[in-house]
């Protein structure tokens, strides 16, 4: 008996040194060419990794929602040569039409040889930045401002609207680091630091890191910008509807327009909330609509009977109240999902083509 | 029911701190295969079935939707408030992704809660998954039955 569990042992272990010699031999890629945009980013790598992994060892940052763990499916990316054929990892992620084109799911490609791919131009400009916490602000009961310093001789360029990606360490029973997307704040112009808002979550990843284990002079990594939430280049009047930490862009969009000198459009940003202490950033909006006769601050309460001097009711039901015909005019919109479904609603039944309905549901 | 490989790496992906905080079993230690068959066997029992749990769940959800967050009072009896957040998450299946936000229901009636979002819906409606023993996402058969009182069905 001894010696037949001595027979397997020993034949387990050769074999694993065999599979070890095997990998080492037969899976070792070499060196590999990458081509990013047909010609305007080259480099060479060692094979072997996922293409998220070699792009992002490159700092070409892929949005990925789940670290590349093959779950989300926002990693995608087009190929357009040496992606070999398409893993049954990635098809429950892509259409038909993203098949037909030479969509692959980025976390699962592995780099065996020479690859082409394409990625749309502004992922070329999105960076990896180590900063520092310099403050952290409690906007309300669940909303906190972070401001985090650039390292020095480090600046951002971003729109006004885009967001990053910040990323947790491990904490507790979560064992790996750990991203998550956030609205920038802070106006482009500010490119020494990066302002985000975060709403609490309950039971979210990062937001209880944030809110339980993130102090000022903490060490942060984030990723960014992305996104193609901004405002666009038109001479239309633009309304602004948010809730929550929805508010984070539209201050970024706002500010930029004093920043550019954009005066001519008429500006009204109306603010959702359910009572005052869901309220932040009152003092400044308002600040800035003394300064600025073009823009107008409209903060809304739906469920609050004191005596506050906002306006009542569902955001909806209040910008409605503001306007008869809205077909001229732009929206942008930064909030739940079920805001921004009801704000569409109202906003195209109010007229608005939907070509004039901006909004970054993060999804 | 027998634990597939699937399944275990379904299971993993359920533990704690990998796609949530606090994962989806509870302090639940059997096998997901046996979690399934156990509910699936109260489900039989019950006569009712995951889709029209799932279904009758969505309907008293999308009463409370577009209310930003405003609690409601459905049917005189259930009071129902969904917070809505940004962001998704991956179901541990890995067939697809969904929106964030929980709906919270208090059935005034027998003095019940229960709490559910699009992700726990698709679990239990696709993969027949009620959640682990004493996690707050848990749809327990019998007690989703006490507070829903769903006719039984002959396709269960």
């Amino acid at each position: 008996m001894l010696t037949a569990i001595l027979v397997i042992c020993a034949l387990t272990g050769g074999l694993t040194i065999l599979l070890l010699i095997a990998e080492s031999v037969f899976a070792n890629y070499g060196e590999v060419n990458i081509d990013v945009n047909k010609g305007e980013k080259t480099f060479k790598t060692r094979g072997g990794s996922s293409l998220l992994r070699t792009l992002s060892s490159q700092k070409l940052f892929l949005p990925s929602g789940c670290g590349g763990r093959g779950s989300c499916g926002t990693c995608k990316c087009k190929v357009l040569e040496g992606g070999g054929p398409l893993l049954p990892t990635e098809t429950p992620y892509l259409n038909d039409e993203e098949r037909k084109t030479g969509i692959r799911l980025s976390c699962q490609l592995k780099v065996k040889n020479d690859i082409k791919i394409e990625v749309p131009e502004e992922l070329l400009s999105i960076k990896e930045f180590e900063t520092v916490i310099e403050k952290i602000t409690d906007y309300t009961h669940d909303i906190k401002g972070l401001r985090f310093k650039l390292a020095e001789g480090e600046t951002i360029k971003f729109r006004a609207g885009q967001f990053a990606n910040l990323f947790s360490k491990p904490y507790d029973d979560v064992k790996e680091e750990t991203s998550r997307a956030y609205s920038i704040s802070s106006a482009p112009s500010d490119n020494r630091a990066i302002e985000l808002v975060v709403r609490y979550v309950p039971n979210g990843m990062v937001t209880t890191y944030v809110f339980k284990h993130l102090h000022e002079g903490d060490r942060v990594k984030l990723i960014g910008p992305f996104g193609d939430f901004f405002l666009r280049d038109t001479d239309r009047e633009i309304v602004c509807i948010a809730g929550g930490s929805g508010l984070a862009p539209i201050r970024s969009i706002i500010l930029d327009m004093i920043d550019r000198g954009i005066t001519n459009r008429k500006a009204t940003f109306f603010f959702g909330a359910v009572s005052t202490r869901d309220l932040y950033y009152v003092e400044e909006f308002k600040a800035i609509e003394k300064q600025h006769p073009w823009f107008k601050f409209i903060p809304a309460l739906s469920r609050d009977d004191s005596g506050h001097p906002y306006a009542r009711g569902l955001i909806t039901n209040v910008v409605a109240d503001n306007y008869n015909d809205m077909k001229n005019i732009e929206a942008y919109l930064c909030g739940s999902p079920g805001m921004i479904d009801a704000c569409e609603k109202m906003l195209t039944g109010k007229g608005m083509p939907k070509t004039q309905i901006f909004y970054d549901k993060f999804s | 029911m027998k634990q597939t490989p699937e399944l275990d790496l379904v299971q993993a992906k359920m533990q704690p701190g990998v796609l949530t905080l606090k994962g989806f079993l509870g302090n639940d230690d059997r096998k997901l295969a046996d979690i399934l068959a156990a509910d699936a066997q109260s489900l039989g029992n019950l006569g009712i079935t995951t889709t029209a749990i799932a279904g009758r769940l969505q309907q008293l959800a999308d009463r409370g939707t577009d209310l930003m967050e405003e609690e409601i009072l459905v049917e005189n009896r259930y009071r129902i408030k969904v917070r809505d957040d940004r962001g998704k998450i991956p179901s541990p299946w890995g067939d697809g992704l969904f929106e964030k936000g929980d709906v919270d229901l208090f059935d005034t009636v027998t003095g019940h809660s229960l709490k559910w979002n699009r992700l726990t819906l698709r679990l239990l409606s696709a993969h027949g998954f009620c959640g682990g023993l004493a996690s707050e996402y848990r749809l327990d058969p019998q007690r989703v039955q006490e507070v829903l009182s769903l006719p039984p069905t002959s396709d269960n």
